[in-house]
């Protein structure tokens, strides 16, 4: 089960990388306070106000194109994919859940055997 | 409210229309055309499926300009849907937010 978003910013690549990559400028979008090693195999630590924490590790990093992380709570993947466009730069973000596409296939089983 | 429950089975119970309704959860709203490049049937097969799927009220259609787009109705659906719907806007607000930092 895929959550999709898609945004084209006016802006290089190479902005938008820092912007997903960089604690400090993570903390202006994404949680009050991180840690992240953007390299393989690094860790990210996000931190909220509300006191919320979670951790993730990088799984894929190939600068101004692709980064994959992995939440360490649920196993769910988030993968941000940047493209250069004409009007700057599109990402697109994928955030999956394997737990919760495990109940929906379950669901739709169910479903369909109920109707069989 | 049996007639309902029918409703919702019957549009589960085609391939088709799950991988309509999972598209539509990943992408926010999709149209036909969107949707029919997405699945090996035609457009008209895509608009049928949308039919039998909004009968079951899994579905709403809302007009943007000259398009059509159709959204998920997740409530059916239950909590596999709600956490999609969670985290699109969570990931509506970040780009917002990221966007708002980039100009």
């Amino acid at each position: 089960m895929d959550v999709r978003r898609e945004i084209v910013f006016p802006a290089e690549p190479s902005e938008v990388w820092e912007a997903l990559t960089e604690p400090e400028r993570l903390e202006d979008w994404f949680a009050t306070e991180v840690e992240l090693e953007p390299r393989p195999g690094g860790r990210g630590v996000f931190r909220w106000g509300n006191g919320e924490e979670r951790s993730a590790s990088v799984e894929e990093v190939d600068p101004e194109r692709h980064l994959a992380l992995r939440w360490e709570d649920d196993g769910g993947e988030v993968v941000f994919t940047l493209e250069p466009v004409p009007e700057g730069t599109r990402l697109v973000v994928v955030e999956s859940s394997p737990e919760w596409s495990t109940a929906f296939e379950l669901r739709a089983l169910a479903t369909a055997c109920a109707v069989a | 409210m049996r007639s309902r429950v029918d409703a919702v089975f019957q549009a589960l119970a085609d391939p088709h229309r799950r991988f309509v309704l999972e598209t539509l959860a990943g992408r926010g709203s999709a149209t036909v055309t969107e949707l029919a490049a997405a699945l090996p049937v035609t457009r008209q097969a895509v608009a049928k499926h949308l039919g039998t799927l909004r009968a079951a009220e899994l579905v709403e259609p809302t007009r943007a300009g000259r398009e059509i787009r159709y959204s998920l109705s997740p409530e059916p659906l239950g909590d596999a849907l709600d956490w999609m719907e969670r985290v699109g806007s969570e990931w509506d607000e970040r780009l917002a937010a990221i966007r708002k930092h980039l100009s």
